[in-house]
């Protein structure tokens, strides 16, 4: 009657905040359920699966590892070295050099007896000029190709050119500075060659941080979880994209990404799709889904799957400033991705990726930081017209704090289940306590981050620093997207909290 | 009698054979990885070297090619015993100068076999060199 | 005191009763929360824990059963003396020790036999297999089989399997026609393995495709198995309908090289499905089947790439030379690089004098860039 504009404005945000809010808990129920029948699966065939069938068979098919490197010169010769030792008998390594300033390709040219070699191949996909390709003289290395080639500021731009001479139908997507496990090749084909009537695309494993991990000469000799403190939030963020998310999604088949520090993909459609986008900020992401887009405009009856298994360590960022960095970029890369494809939203000619994959990360990944963001601001003026029901807002704010940590805590629970990497009570303490101070600590950053690569999407910000984080670290922190961004359960803490304003 | 070097990351494998081989009367030294093995290359001679090729740190075949490229070790037998089995690596690991390829599962028999030809060669061929010194 | 703790939850849930719906919810979820997270905390431990005295019992058994193996088999003394292994006696008291009387004891020893026998065959491994049976590890295996879970059937058809223990018929066929795929491919491995009158016989009756990771273990079970009589595989070539038992047999038929198989596998030249066709034409070239060729290169024009291309790498395997103009009109004027790169290996793969001079001409009168697919396929540091 009375009721002013302002008024009926409140209300229908808090309706719409309400109900995206207990949307999004509901989706984290129903992942949790999932995922554990989907790993209760896996463990149910791992009890009885000899994976040495494969490494002793003839038909094992081929696999064409791609690692990029840029200025990994310290720690080139174990990683490559490392790459050469899998537990699988028909592969490559396919290094490339993206146009490294420092002595990257000189070492491994030394440490491999490498030579130039004249090496024929087709541009099925454009990238930066290749300045020399180069084998061993030394049959022992037969199966390292090396690729030197200008840098193309991007990731994307070194494992396309990969893709143009890689020589086998799969292709494992990697960073040089990654540590893979040995039985990496062998897991990721398993999924590919047990499903019936339809063509695996993709595989994909669990990451983990290796910033705590002891490491020798490229191979991992001690698991532990991280000692820095953001680097331990993103271990149990990881482990709960992984575990808990991205094994869900699997078993219905709607993964949402496929990492781009490891992934195993179908050749001949990666290629046939365009290979990765050199302008994407989240070209792992961008790949999965133009790959979707082009077995549902060809009619391939297609999946994309997941293990449970950690498969791969990766560095994560330490410092507040680089991770900034690593999170600006991957919320710019979702954002982008999100326009690029915006013909799939809720359109069932793309069948589960666009009913289900691509409104997801519409509506949970990109609008999360956005919604929560806005909730605060809603809620700092409702503080100030003195309009908050307190009892109420703090009954919902623990409420959405207990079930979070829940999620979370479950997730690590699955992870136990899966395979204990921890070997020590410490380790696995160290991580499950993050669970409760994460939705303080660290989940505001994460919010802040999205916003702040929205906004530099948006107004079109230099693109070339993105890109520079490349050449400024030694470490790269920001080509393994886990997700783009991170929502937890504890993504609308405040915005649930909201509705009780009234 | 003899000294022969095991480079096996299977810990059972790696026992089996050093007890099996030790029951025939050689000298044993095993090795898990790469690593260890290339360590235990640099110590000492070797009769013969029986190697793995998928272990941590270095690759079966990068043992053999380091052996017969070194001009003070080219001359050791190298029995390469892997589950691998495919036709490119078993030419890979002779074009490289492995003297024999035991695909697992293995006849403890004929290990043993191969290993007193080895043998018999070698010493046949150091008569020789040393008859012409 | 009892009274008054009735009253004061009487009266919070007075309390309770009147807030709006949603705070109950909120209030009740809260409740659920902090219990799930304390069962998941409660479960982490419990599993860590389990693992732990699970690592324990391990360490302290895993040495026992070594010893026995080692002691019992592999320094056994009668081995390599021409002594019948069935007639091999290992030391009675050794094998009665009471530990082996336990459950997982006896699951541990079951896995380490199981393990020694990947590495080893022969006389070790027929050993092996003995001391399985003299300590009645098969009974062990059996009684798993009746278990209701699918993995636990699995986990011992394959013990038994890779134990050599003959499965009856009865107990093995039912499997055979399991709704549980996994199930069923182990079944029917361990029927082609231990059957001795048709162990072949899934492939007339199989509807359901033949996965890629079953085909592994039946391929291994297949080329490794003692006594099984290996068929025609053209037979199934001919008259299957089931396509990935048609490319299994393909794959066979190459390994054994059964050139009695040609006429057959040719007959898949008109087949329909292209990815298909690519298959039978790699076969033939395997069998480097020279009947093939003038057929092969009379459907080459009306093929896809992916086909086009499996004809060039056969004709480079079957090295007729008869074939050097079509290949060198391929090289020279086709547009597609990956036909190019194929035509001038497949030239430079028949080795003669004749594809040699061929190579030189060739490298004079083309440019560029076929210069440099020649490079490349000549470069034996390359090899593909």
């Amino acid at each position: 009657m009375g009721a002013t504009f302002v008024e009926y404005a409140s209300w229908f945000f808090e309706t719409t905040v309400f109900i995206y809010g207990v949307a999004l808990l509901l989706i984290y129920a129903v992942l949790a359920v999932l995922s554990f029948i989907n790993i209760r699966l896996f463990l149910r065939k791992e009890s009885y699966t000899d994976y040495n069938l494969i490494v002793g068979s003839p038909l094992a098919p081929g696999i064409s590892v791609i690692a990029p490197a840029f200025n990994e010169g310290l720690t080139i010769i174990s990683n490559v070295r490392s790459l050469l030792t899998f537990d699988y008998p028909n592969y490559e390594v396919i290094i490339i050099n993206d146009g490294s300033t420092d002595d990257t390709l000189e070492k491994v040219v030394n440490e491999f007896s490498l030579v130039k070699v004249d090496f024929a191949y087709d541009v099925k996909i454009s990238s930066k000029p290749i300045r020399g390709i180069y084998k061993s003289t030394d049959e022992a290395y037969a199966k390292l190709l090396v690729v030197d080639k200008e840098n193309g500021k991007a990731k994307a731009d070194a494992t396309n050119a990969g893709l143009n001479v890689a020589a086998y139908p799969y292709f494992l997507c990697t960073d040089v500075d990654c540590i893979l496990h040995a039985q990496t090749l062998q897991m990721l084909i398993k999924p590919i060659m047990e499903e019936e009537n339809t063509r695996v695309i993709a595989t994909g494993a669990t990451l983990r941080m290796a910033n705590s991990c002891e490491v020798d000469e490229g191979v991992l000799v001690n698991i532990k979880a991280p000692r820095p403190l953001l680097a331990r939030f993103q271990e149990l963020e990881y482990i709960r994209s992984f575990v808990l998310g991205k094994m869900g999604w699997s078993y219905i088949n709607a993964v949402p990404n496929v990492s781009g520090g490891l992934g195993l993909f179908d050749k001949e459609i990666a290629i046939k799709a365009g290979g990765y986008d050199p302008a994407s900020f989240g070209e792992d992401m961008e790949l999965r889904m133009r790959v979707s887009r082009y077995v549902y405009d060809n009619k391939i009856k297609s999946s994309v799957r997941y293990i449970p298994n950690t498969l791969c360590w990766t560095e994560g960022p330490t410092t507040v400033k680089i991770f900034m960095r690593q999170r600006t970029r991957w919320a710019r890369g979702l954002l982008q991705l999100m326009l690029a494809h915006k013909k799939m939203f809720f359109n069932p000619a793309y069948g589960r990726v666009g009913m289900i994959v691509y409104p997801y990360n519409f509506f949970f990944e990109l609008l999360a930081p956005v919604v929560e963001f806005l909730g605060i601001i809603y809620y700092i003026f409702l503080i100030y017209f003195g309009m908050v029901n307190w009892p109420y807002a703090i009954i919902l704010l623990v409420f959405v704090y207990t079930y979070s940590v829940m999620i979370s805590t479950l997730s690590v629970l699955w992870d136990q289940l899966t395979f204990q990497y921890y070997k020590t009570w410490g380790d696995v303490a160290r991580v499950a306590m993050m669970v409760f101070i994460e939705m303080l600590l660290y989940h505001p950053l994460i919010v802040a981050f999205s916003i702040r690569g929205y906004y530099f999407q948006l107004t079109n910000r230099s693109h070339s620093w993105g890109n520079m984080q490349r050449a400024g670290f030694k470490k790269k922190d920001d080509n393994k997207t886990p997700t783009p961004t991170s929502s937890t359960p504890t993504a609308d803490a405040t915005n649930a909290a909201t509705t009780a304003a009234t | 009698m003899s000294n022969i070097l095991v480079i096996e990351d299977d810990d059972i494998m790696l026992k089996a054979i050093r007890n099996i081989l030790r029951k025939d009367g050689h000298e044993v030294i095993t090795a898990k990885d790469g690593k260890e093995a290339f360590e235990k290359l640099d110590n000492e001679q070797y009769d013969i070297v029986i190697t793995d090729l998928m272990m941590p740190y270095a690759n079966g075949l990068e043992v053999v090619s380091r052996l017969r490229s070194n001009p003070d070790k080219r001359h050791v037998g190298i029995i390469v015993c892997s589950s691998v089995g495919n036709e490119e690596t078993i030419t890979e690991a002779f074009r490289l100068g492995a003297d024999d390829y035991l695909k697992k599962p293995i006849m403890a028999g004929e290990l043993m076999i191969r290993i007193r030809k080895l043998l018999a060669n070698r010493s046949s061929n150091m008569k020789l060199v040393t008859k012409k010194k | 005191m009892w009274r008054d703790l009735v009253d004061l939850l009487f009266q919070a849930y007075e309390q309770f009763s009147l807030l709006p719906l949603f705070i109950e919810i909120a209030l009740a979820f809260i409740i659920i929360a902090i219990v799930a997270t304390i069962i998941a905390y409660g479960a982490i431990m419990y599993k860590r824990y389990r693992a732990y005295v699970h690592e324990k019992r391990v360490a302290f058994i895993s040495p026992i059963i070594e010893d026995l193996i080692t002691e019992q088999v592999l320094l056994n003394e009668n081995l390599g003396r021409d002594t019948l292994i069935e007639e091999i006696e290992f030391d009675k008291e050794a094998l009665s020790n009471k530990v082996y009387k336990k459950a997982f004891v006896r699951q541990i020893l079951i896995e380490t036999l199981i393990q020694y026998r990947k590495n080893f065959r022969g006389e070790v491994g027929d050993l092996l297999r003995k001391l399985y049976i003299d300590m009645d590890l098969q009974k062990d295996s059996f009684a798993k089989m009746k278990s209701v879970r699918w993995e636990r059937k699995i986990k011992a058809v394959v013990e038994l399997t890779q134990m050599d223990i003959t499965i009856s018929d009865v107990t093995i066929l039912p499997l055979t026609n399991s709704t549980n795929p996994s199930l069923r491919a182990a079944a029917r491995n361990a029927y082609i393995q231990l059957s001795k009158n048709e162990p072949f016989k899934f492939f007339d009756i199989a509807t359901e495709p033949l996965l890629p990771w079953d085909q592994l273990e039946m391929f291994k079970i297949i080329t490794t198995t003692k006594d099984i009589a290996i068929p025609n595989f053209s037979r199934w070539v001919s008259y299957s309908t089931n396509k990935s038992v048609v490319s299994f047999c393909l794959k066979l038929i190459a390994h054994y090289d059964q050139q009695s198989a040609i006429p057959a596998v040719m007959e898949l030249l008109n087949n329909k499905d292209h990815y298909f066709r690519a298959d039978a034409i790699s076969c033939l070239g395997k069998l480097s089947a020279e009947v093939a060729e003038e057929k092969m290169v009379k459907i080459y024009n009306h093929q896809p790439i992916n086909c086009q291309i499996e004809i060039l790498r056969a004709m480079g395997s079957i090295a007729s030379g008869r074939y050097f103009e079509f290949l060198k009109t391929e090289f020279l004027y086709s547009s597609n690089f990956d036909i190019r790169m194929n035509a001038a290996r497949a030239i430079i793969r028949h080795n003669t004098q004749h594809s040699r001079l061929l190579v030189e001409e060739l490298m004079e009168m083309t440019h560029e860039e076929n210069q440099l697919i020649i490079k490349h396929c000549l470069n034996p540091l390359i090899k593909y």
